[in-house]
């Protein structure tokens, strides 16, 4: 009875498995439309660099390799998406014989919780938020501050951070400019680098917070007032329950239902904020890589990221549609009744 | 006297009272329109009123402060330039007056299109059904969460420099979804409502059912995803460009700030290099949240509360 | 000793248009173990009242004056943490609209057990699941329902669930707001007699709310009718039926459609039938027609012949679900059938070209069930009259067209200056609903299909619109088939009844027949579910809700038809 109907979950398989294809295979066409042929951009900088590019024999050959020049185009195309589901995006260009899964290896777990931090955090204490805006208990200021304060929630993180980043790390110096931890202290399981990685991360996860917890307090508010108009809603207040517990377990509950899907949609654009934040505060994770290789013109790498961030992105989509059935027990029956 | 002249609470409650009855007449609308309309009006009046031959490089002396401030180097700000000059000498309101109509012109255009490519895609969803609705409704699905940004990254990067109008139709890719999948819902649900079926039995052809029964209704959440639309578009744009990508050749706020920050602005205390542009894209993204929180109580008459 | 009583009480709505006094005056008392029906209709005052004893009244509604005392407590003078706790364990509330009351992500024990919780301050499961067994069983369900959630329950279920709810603290006064609004009247029996038989056993007084005077007619003690917020008679039920002394009681009660007596319509007798029908060819005709959607049969193989040379009247009774409104769908080509072939004079309505087709619309027509999805908000409520004057050729000239869209307000009773500038929204329903058969009117098809036209307007109005439909076929000479779940306006104004169920004709004939003389076990359920304003005749046979699900069950699966002779112009064939 609690499974999730095999319907619903062979759909969502499905969506997980076109959005990796469809991304693998634009990011696949996209070089081969270009008019410039980005191997012999690549090759041109580096000439024109310096003599330095002690390997640049060995760096065509996996350049040539990358773009397939040898082979037919749909033996290439195959070979790409093999080489991408097995995460084989090549060698980095500008360091040489470095692979691209290595570097993304490296970056991803500080991408990764930064993400899952302010996601959570933003998206808890928006819908928290959102909820309080409409109920009718809340005190006076949260219903009446909050939404005033909500204008400035429009902006993208990206601006915010320039923004915090003046403030608490230029002008004050509370907290380090750039990086995710210092370089004084050694990475490692001790204590003096746990601090260091949240005083570097704090500026980056607050300027995702800060500006992002109000599309998710607007959302909640439209359906808070819809939900607040419901006959189950006057029900609960009739059956004398606390008011606290009507606004959990029949408002918010039920609320919350259409911002996990909105989340589902939302995501994308979310993680694209993170990775601008990313690089504008230099923090080690998939943003400055991203940043870094386009400097650099290092395709491979920009290729790689690109596609591990979209699948990340999917990834979020699926487990959050997988979860939804749990939540939402009307789900569960679709199919069986 | 027999014409009283109202109070003030009077004046206002009638205020008020009209708005209720004209939901187009709400002050969230007013204002947002007013702040974009500014901002068109500084690119247009610009032109007019200052130099923007100013945007080059060199025109003015490097890091120069707004008037009334002083730079790192004691050199205080002239009227020369009102708002100061950036890393290479451009004149910083030259640089708006020229940058910021660039930015609401990539998301206008990348919305429209995005716009125009839902209204048929949902229509023809909602219509034909089938197939055809079984494709276009997994398509949008899929193609909703893949972040725009991360594909045009790739984009330019393999073909180099892009036009302003190149960025919107490459934007325009990512922005036709949500029209799709909102007015696919809707027609669906229209499609089954009185008076579509009324119009059926007076003889309508679809063609009138869709742009003369449906269309009308559809408007305000039309506008909604629109503008909505248009947030995403410029912040895609903004990031391409704080990225270091976009257009090369053509002065935007995103590049300014880009140039800003490898330029170690924020250290130097050159606040107005970066700060300018980020207030001015903070203005328009306030301005078209304004709208759209107008928008929403148009289409969702509960949230439009009488408090007397 | 009274559970209830309420005295001068007022109800003022503050709104931008000045103070709306939705109750003025209103003093009552009920006493325990007794029922009392408030009965009026949408807007006068009998909800607003309710919910001022639960003190749930909505913004911006306030208690103006008066008092409303339950028990020995003053109602109006408890704090809100007081009233939280009177409300449930003193006094419970059963709300009209079953569907939605129920909370969609909580099991139903969960929902009996945060009630009790939330009084009693009781955690331990063992007892709290005692207890709501004991109460679902109370109101003829079993225990395992408990771990159901709502949307796996039926619309009987569901409000079976809400009276559960009502008693599961044994208040002092339920308070009951349409609780059948939403059912079919075989369930609609069933419920009310579970509510009747848990009251009594707990000995609470009872409100029930509602418009039918039927229902009341059988259900209550005591009634008390109410007019724009004010009370203008309360008293014993069977002295108000049978003597009312207020001209809107009176009206109320006769304008309840009876089964055989005077007919409400008091047709013109003599007006001669106007022809308009081709000789030879039936106007509209089913070839073995049938319809399924996926695995679902909605309408079991049927084949008739309408001949619209004598406009007539055909009914098609049923219950929801009994493919009635499917019927209605095919006739006007909305829906194509599964098998068979639907003709209009002759012609294959799935064949049509786009001449055939126009022709086609302009002879068919139809009014439907909710007249304010009728007209796109967008437009004035004119939209819906010129549009299709104009689509079918008929306009020649703007004055033209005004002056047939004034003269069709005034047939149905509007005043043309006061409607047709208007928008949707600001017209009642009775008003969009006489619109509508204006519409009809004026395009003077040769068959109007109306599907249950009445069954959202107003108890006083019903009458009058039916008899504007009425009027459409012996004036203007066109057919209708009247689609209706209600077996006594059918008995009315029609000619042929045919009545559904499951998608099969169980019974068909004159209504005479039918109707006042039923042969088959499903139609005579069906008027025994009926309940009647008259104290003297019984609410049908006491079997219980079980016995009667066993019996649809049997009879579903029976598909027997009884054919109780026919009309000439009709001709019925079941293959």
């Amino acid at each position: 009875m609690s499974t999730i109907p095999r319907a619903y979950l062979l759909n969502r398989l499905l969506t997980l498995f076109l959005t990796v294809f469809i991304a693998a295979t634009l990011i696949w066409i996209i070089p081969r439309l270009s008019p410039v042929d980005p191997a012999e951009i690549m090759l041109g900088r580096m000439a024109a660099g310096a003599g330095a590019v002690a390997d640049s024999e060995a760096i065509l050959a996996q350049l040539r390799q990358n773009f397939g020049l040898d082979d037919p185009l749909f033996v290439q195309y195959l070979k790409y998406l093999w080489n991408t589901v097995t995460f084989n995006f090549g060698l980095s260009t500008a360091t040489f014989p470095t692979p691209v899964s290595a570097l993304i290896a490296q970056a991803l777990p500080w991408t990764l919780g930064l993400m899952i931090l302010s996601l959570i955090i933003t998206f808890f204490i928006g819908n928290l938020l959102g909820a309080l805006m409409v109920w009718e208990k809340s005190p006076k200021l949260v219903r009446v501050a909050i939404p005033a304060a909500m204008v400035f929630t429009s902006i993208p993180p990206i601006l915010s951070g320039l923004l915090l980043m003046w403030i608490f790390a230029a002008k004050l110096r509370w907290f380090p400019l750039t990086g995710a931890y210092g370089l004084t202290v050694e990475p490692g399981w001790s204590w003096d680098f746990a601090v260091s990685v949240m005083h570097h991360g704090f500026l980056p996860a607050l300027s995702i917070v800060i500006v992002t917890f109000g599309f998710w307090a607007l959302g909640m508010r439209g359906l808070m007032i819809t939900v607040q108009g419901e006959d189950y809603v006057t029900l609960a207040k009739a059956k004398g329950l606390r008011p606290r517990y009507i606004l959990y377990k029949y408002m918010i509950r039920n609320a919350i239902l259409p911002q996990i899907t909105a989340f589902a949609l939302k995501v994308g654009l979310l993680i694209a904020g993170q990775v601008l934040v990313e690089r504008i505060f230099a923090y080690n994770g998939m943003g400055k890589l991203l940043y870094d290789a386009i400097l650099d013109q290092d395709f491979p790498v920009i290729q790689g990221v690109s596609f591990v961030i979209i699948l990340m992105t999917a990834l979020s989509v699926f487990i959050v549609d997988l979860i939804y059935p749990f939540i939402d027990p009307r789900i569960r029956h679709e199919v069986t009744s | 006297m027999s014409d009283m002249p109202l109070t003030r609470a009077e004046r206002k409650r009638q205020r008020r009272i009209r708005r209720f009855d004209n939901p187009w007449l709400n002050p969230k609308l007013f204002w947002g329109a007013g702040l974009l309309l500014a901002i068109i009006a500084v690119g247009i009046l610009g032109r007019l009123f200052w130099d923007p031959e100013l945007v080059f490089v060199g025109s003015g002396i490097p890091k120069m402060p707004p008037p009334g401030f002083e730079n790192l180097r004691g050199q205080s700000g002239t009227f020369a330039n009102p708002l100061g000059t950036e890393g290479s000498g451009r004149d910083m309101l030259a640089l708006i007056i020229i940058g910021a109509p660039n930015s609401l012109y990539v998301g206008l255009m990348a919305s429209l299109i995005g716009m125009s490519v839902g209204i048929f895609l949902g229509f023809t969803s909602g219509f034909v059904g089938g197939r055809t609705d079984d494709v276009i409704r997994v398509l949008s699905d899929v193609m909703i969460t893949i972040p725009p940004l991360l594909i045009l990254v790739v984009f330019q990067s393999a073909f180099g420099d892009v036009t302003l109008t190149m960025m919107a139709l490459l934007i325009a890719g990512f922005v036709w979804q949500s029209p799709t999948r909102l007015i696919r819902a809707q027609v669906l649900s229209m499609k089954q409502s009185g008076y579509v079926q009324m119009a059926r039995l007076s003889g309508a052809s679809t063609w009138h059912i869709m742009f003369k029964e449906m269309l009308p209704n559809l408007v305000p959440y039309l506008f909604g995803s629109f503008i909505a639309n248009v947030t995403t578009s410029i912040v895609t744009a903004v990031g391409l460009e704080v990225l270091g990508l976009g257009p090369q050749r053509i002065p935007t706020l995103g590049r300014t700030i880009y140039e800003a920050i490898n330029a170690g602005a924020l250290i130097q205390n050159l606040w107005w290099w970066w700060g300018i542009p980020t207030l001015l894209l903070a203005v328009m993204f306030i301005g078209l949240l304004l709208i759209n929180l107008g928008l929403d109580e148009v289409s969702n008459p509960r949230l439009r509360k009488l408090k007397l | 000793m009274s559970a209830l009583s309420i005295t001068d009480l007022s109800i003022d709505f503050p709104t931008t248009k000045g103070v709306v006094h939705a109750v003025t005056g209103l003093s009552l008392a009920v006493a325990r173990g007794r029922r009392v029906g408030f009965i009026g209709e949408s807007g006068s005052g009998k909800t607003t009242t309710a919910l001022a004893v639960m003190q749930m009244l909505a913004e911006p509604g306030k208690v103006a004056g008066g008092s409303i005392t339950l028990g020995e407590t003053d109602m109006l003078s408890l704090n809100e943490e007081e009233m939280r706790k009177a409300r449930l364990s003193r006094v419970s509330y059963i709300p009209q609209g079953a569907m939605n009351s129920l909370n969609p992500i909580m099991r139903i024990e969960d929902q009996l057990w945060d009630g009790i919780t939330a009084h009693e301050g009781t955690t331990d499961r063992e007892q709290l699941k005692a207890r709501s067994d004991e109460v679902l069983e109370s109101v003829g369900m079993p225990a395992r329902v408990g771990q159901l959630y709502p949307h796996e329950l039926s619309g009987g279920m569901k409000q079976r669930v809400c009276i559960a709810l009502g008693v599961i603290l044994t208040p002092d006064l339920i308070i009951a707001d349409e609780p059948t609004s939403a059912l079919d009247v075989v369930t609609q029996r069933h419920v009310m007699q579970t509510l009747k038989d848990v009251q009594d056993k707990i000995g609470a007084g009872l409100i029930l709310i509602g418009h039918d005077m039927g229902l009341m007619a059988q259900s209550v003690d005591e009634l008390a009718v109410l007019k724009d917020g004010v009370l203008v008679e309360h008293g014993d039920s069977r002295q108000i039926i049978e003597n009312p002394q207020h001209p809107y009681t009176q009206e109320l009660i006769s304008s309840v459609p009876l089964v055989g007596g005077d007919s409400f319509l008091d047709a013109e007798v003599g007006a001669p039938p106007i022809n308009r029908g081709e000789p030879g060819v039936p106007l509209l005709e089913f070839k073995s027609v049938s319809k399924t959607y996926g695995n679902v049969t909605a309408l079991q193989p049927m084949s008739f012949a309408l001949d619209g040379e004598v406009p007539k009247i055909i009914s098609i009774v049923g219950q929801s679900g009994s493919g009635k409104s499917t019927m209605g769908s095919l006739m006007l080509g909305f829906n194509p059938p599964s098998t068979g072939q639907v003709l209009f004079e002759g012609q294959d309505i799935a064949k049509m070209n786009a001449a055939q087709s126009l022709e086609f619309r302009k002879q068919v027509q139809a009014v439907f069930q909710d007249p304010y999805a009728c007209f796109n908000p967008f437009y004035r409520v004119n939209h819906a009259l010129k549009f299709p004057f104009k689509q079918f050729g008929y306009a020649t000239s703007e004055a033209q067209v005004q002056e047939k869209m004034e003269e069709a307000c005034r047939a149905v009773g509007l005043d043309p200056s006061l409607v047709l500038g208007r928008y949707p929204h600001q017209l009642s329903g009775g008003q969009r609903q006489r619109l509508i058969v204006a519409r009809a009117l004026m395009l003077s098809p040769k068959l109007l299909i109306a599907d249950e036209p009445v069954s959202m307007v107003d108890a006083s109005l019903r009458a009058t619109i039916l008899k504007n439909i009425y009027d459409l076929k012996d004036r203007y000479g066109i057919s209708i088939l009247y689609i209706t779940h209600d077996l006594a306006t059918a008995y009315h104004v029609s000619d042929y009844v045919i009545v559904l169920y499951q998608g099969h004709v169980a019974e068909a004939g004159p209504p005479q027949e039918v109707i006042g003389n039923p042969k088959h076990e499903y139609t005579r359920l069906l008027i025994d579910s009926i309940p009647w304003p008259d104290l003297d005749r019984s609410w049908g046979t006491p079997s219980t809700a079980a016995e009667d699900a066993e019996r649809l069950d049997r009879l579903a699966r029976d598909n027997k038809t009884e054919f109780r002779g026919s009309v000439s112009g009709f001709d019925l064939e079941l293959s």
